[in-house]
This record gives C-alpha cells, structure tokens and sequence, in this order.
C-alpha cells in the first residue's frame, strides 16, 4: 500500500465574500480508513468536498488526494476519487443500467469492463430488478443507492459520502451503512460526512469535528470523548440512599469531585473511576448501607459534539 | 484519444436524452418550413433568395437555444456536477456539448433542405459547399449557446442573453435582405457576424451564386468564428461551470 495519505490537508481557507467557510482547516485521512467529517449546518463541510473534488477553488492551503495536487492535476485526481453528493446527480430519463454505463464511459471504461462493473454494482446495491427502471421513477432510498453505486463505478481509491443515509428510513440507513463498510474492507478510503453522530462513532476509525470553518477537535472517537470529557460518572445505588450525606460522602471519597442524588442513586463525578470505587465501597462499608448497583456512563461523540459546539459546553460533557 | 471518446459518450447520450425526441426535432422543422412556404405562396420565384438565409436561421435559432437549454436544464437538475466530477478536460465536455447540439441543429436543417428539395424543388448545385456552411454554422452557434448557458442560471435567461445577440444579426446578416441593400453604417456590423458567413456559403451551396464574398472568404471566416466560439467557450466555461 502507498505510504502517502489518500487525503492530506493543510492551511485550507476558503472564503465567500465577507464569510470565511473554512479557516486553516489540517487534517490527514490514511488509506483504507473510515473518516467522519463533522460539523453542524453551515461548519464547511460540503466546501471541504467540493475542494477536495475539484469543483471549487480554495484560497489557500494544500490539498492532496493520493499524492496528486487537485488544484494542478484535476483530471488525474478525478479519476481516483468518487464523489456522492447530498442530492442526487444522475439522469432521471435514464435507466439505472444505462446511467451506470454512462458514467463508467465518463471515466474511460472499455465496454466489457463496463458490462461487468454495471452487473456487479446492481447487485451489490440490490438493483437488478431495476436495471430497467428509469432513475427517475425509483423511490429515494433506491435512489440513493444508485447515486452510491455510480461513484464507484471506476473503482475509486477514496469516496466521499456526502450525507449517505441522509433521508432514509432506518432499515435502508442501516443496511447502507453495513454497504460501506463493505466497500471500505474492499480498500476504499472513505471520507464520510453526516448529521448522524451515532452513525460517525459506529462506522468511522477517526472524526474531525468541524466549527465555524475551524478544526475544533479529531482523533479517534475515544480520543474526541476524552477531549470534552473531564471527568467520569459513576451512578451508585445503595441499599438505603436516604441515609446517606452529600457531605459525608465527599469527605470519605476524594476521588469523587460532586455528589448528587438522581432518581433514588447518587451521581458521583469522579476524577479516576477506579478509586472512586474503592473509596465508595469503604464509605459504604463504614455508614453499615450496601451497594445494590454500580454504573459508569462515559460521553458519546454526541455529548462531545455538543460539547464543542457550546461555549463551556465541556463542563457538562458527561451523559449516558 | 481516451478524451475523445469521452465527448463522443457525453454527445450520444445528450442525442438519447434530447435531441433524438420526436417533438424537438419537428419543433425545429416545423417554423422554418412554414416560413419558406408562405414566401413561396406569395412568390415561386423568389423563395431561393431566402431560403438559404432561413435555413441558416434554424442553425442559429436551433443551435444556440437548445446547447443552451440542455445545459441549463442539467445545472438545475444537478446533473451538470456529474460531468464536473467526472476526469474530463473542460475541452472533452464542451466538445461532448456542442457535437450533440451540431448534429441536431445539422440534421434539422438538413431536414429541412430535403423538404424543400422534395416539395419546392429547390437545388443544392454545390453540396460541399452548403456541407461546410451547416458544419460551420452549427458548430459555432452550438459553442455560443453554451457560452451563454454558463453565465446564467435559468432557461429565460439564457434566451433574453442570446436574443440580444441572436434577433440583431438576422437583419445584418443576409438573411431577409441581401448585404448589398444594407445602408453603409451597417456593413461593418454584417461583417462582424457568422451568420453573414453561413448565410453567403448555404447560398453558394444551393444556386451556386455568391452574393458578396465568395467561398474562400466565407469558409476562412466561419472557421474564424468557430473557433473564436470555441475560446470564448473553454474561457467562460473555466470562470463559471464550478458556480
């Protein structure tokens, strides 16, 4: 495999008018890797596909798409990326063979390897019952499908996926998520940008979260939980929590920074878990009270999103 | 080569998706034809002098409105990006564009010559010559329609873009009236216009005669105006097919 990044970014700034969409954006995505891009509505994420796929010009910064310059060589870059768009780019007259066939004639395919793409992509997307229906006809989530199955037609070494389940009901989501890890196992570097937080930390190995135009965190999505998160939670029940003391409680447990009663357990936020435990084991051992359940909850990448997202948003990061 | 072939695919499909339709092709035929006719009607004598003139207006007309209308439509619906995303030299895609539009606007008014040739009798007594007159003006007119298809948005815009082109030239350019009844003043701007040239060579082709230049001349300016067309394309193209 290569040892140059399928994706590597640098200083990227875009400006439109008096708006500055992306600022100093760096990042680098490695080949056979699942990347999530973040962001809320108006972050700079489409910008940043756009960039990345030669259908707009930066400002400044690098970008390389496998080593090449977009910017210097689109063609070249074109023909080893695929793009999905969020809204749909094939030809609504055309059928779904025909349009797939098209766009493989687009990127210089011969017939025979064409044949054989088109075959292989209807059925891995389960439309060959639909080769024949005009594009124009099937319902979104089939035609999201399509749209997916013509970005790879020409076996592209990175796909971007704008948005790729955006819209669809949670059976065709689900099953198009599992579609994509599928293509990411065959060897494409995928570049992933969506509004579901759920789906980035169950299909992605690294996130950017991305603010204003503004890198605000990356890494993996542990990595991204422990940025926002400064403590842990422990919920502790025990046996007879009216017995116990807030202030005793704290006394007996240095781990433990905050004690509050919850819903009949007591939520402890805890600098180190572990001697947390211990200490609240003694504690109750010492107040005569048996613990009846112990949780921890840790932050999702949605508590950590959200913590970015609001100013001093991190004091509150951790939830279930 | 591999680029070529590329174009090739962008026209073939465009020829599927539009042009080949039925209703376009006898949109095309049908206003030209009833025009030559009602000439006819009032006078068989003369409806040589401006049926070459008409038939250069369907090239304009049809030509210039449907590059025009394909490529708008395909920015509105999207799948313009598909071109954009694809490893194609803006030349490839221009090329694709304006061949498909050629080849309709070239098979309308050879459509349309049959017709007359089949109804009315009219000659064609210098086929290479009317040959180039159409492959010129259809070339150039298609590269214009997409030039001005890429500064706009919408359809309407594109077409009150190119009527302030398109309805000055048909009365410079020979087409109701021969150049040498123009007032001075506006010779230069007959001169300054393709379809003077398309005109001159469709009517070398079907009488044989010149009505002011001649075919070396004309031949040498439509080739001029193709490819001033095809800069003036490749240069918007490069500032606005990414808008």
């Amino acid at each position: 495999m290569p040892s140059t990044p399928a994706i590597a970014v640098s200083g990227l700034s875009k400006s439109f008018g008096s708006l500055q969409a992306l600022r100093e954006v760096k990042f680098a995505v490695g080949r056979g890797e699942i990347f999530a891009y973040l962001g809320p509505n108006g972050a700079g994420k489409t910008t940043t596909i756009r960039i990345l796929a030669g259908l707009l010009p930066r400002d400044a910064g690098e970008v390389s798409i496998c080593g090449a310059d977009v910017a210097a060589d689109p063609v070249a870059v074109k023909a080893r990326i695929g793009v999905v768009p969020d809204a749909s780019n094939l030809y609504p007259e055309l059928t779904c063979r025909r349009n797939l066939d098209y766009v493989g004639e687009l990127y210089g395919l011969g017939r025979r390897v064409r044949t054989a793409k088109v075959a292989e992509l209807l059925s891995f997307f389960d439309l060959a019952d639909r080769a024949g229906t005009p594009f124009g006809a099937l319902s979104r989530g089939l035609k999201r499908r399509l749209t997916i199955a013509a970005a790879l037609v020409h076996d592209p070494e990175v796909v971007f996926l704008d948005e790729p389940t955006s819209g669809l009901d949670v059976p065709s989501a689900r099953a198009l998520r599992e579609r994509i890890r599928t293509i990411n196992r065959q060897g494409a570097t995928v570049f992933l940008t969506t509004h579901n937080l759920q789906e980035a930390e169950a299909l992605s190995q690294r996130v950017l979260i991305l603010i204003r135009g503004r890198v605000a965190a990356q890494g993996t999505p542990g990595e991204i939980r422990q940025q926002v998160q400064r403590y842990n939670l422990l919920v502790v029940t025990f046996s007879s929590t009216s017995e116990i003391e807030a202030a005793r409680l704290l006394r007996a447990c240095p781990a433990v920074l905050q004690a509050t009663p919850r819903n009949g357990a007591w939520h402890l936020e805890v600098t180190e878990a572990h001697a947390a435990l211990e200490q609240v084991v003694a504690f109750a051992g010492g107040e005569g009270v048996r613990i009846s359940g112990i949780n921890t909850l840790t932050a999702s990448l949605e508590d950590a999103f959200m913590s970015l997202l609001t100013e001093g948003g991190a004091k509150g990061g951790a939830r279930a | 080569m591999s680029q070529l072939r590329r174009a090739l695919a962008i026209s073939w499909k465009d020829i599927e998706s539009y042009y080949g339709k039925p209703p376009l092709i006898t949109w095309g035929l049908l206003f030209p034809a009833v025009l030559i006719l009602s000439v006819y009607v009032k006078d068989p004598a003369t409806y040589l002098d401006i049926a070459p003139g008409v038939i250069a207006m369907t090239l304009l007309f049809g030509n210039t409105s449907m590059a025009a209308i394909v490529v708008t439509f395909e920015k509105r619906a999207g799948t313009f990006q598909r071109l954009l995303l694809a490893p194609l030299a803006l030349r490839t895609l221009i090329l694709g564009k304006a061949a498909s539009a050629s080849a309709y606007g070239m098979a309308t008014a050879l459509a349309l010559s049959l017709g007359l040739k089949v109804v009315l009798g009219m000659p064609v007594v210098n086929p290479p010559l009317f040959a180039a007159g159409l492959v010129l003006g259809a070339g150039c007119f298609s590269l214009l329609g997409l030039a001005a298809a890429v500064m706009v948005r919408e359809v309407f815009e594109a077409m009150t873009l190119m009527n302030f082109f398109r309805f000055p030239i048909l009365f410079v350019s020979g087409v109701f009236m021969p150049l040498a009844q123009l007032p001075p003043w506006l010779k230069p701007v007959a001169l300054a216009s393709p379809l003077t040239y398309v005109v001159e060579l469709l009517h070398l082709g079907v009488t044989g005669r010149s009505t002011w230049a001649g075919p070396a001349v004309s031949i040498l300016a439509g080739l001029l105006f193709l490819l001033a067309s095809g800069v003036l394309a490749e240069a918007l193209f490069r500032r606005r097919a990414y808008a």
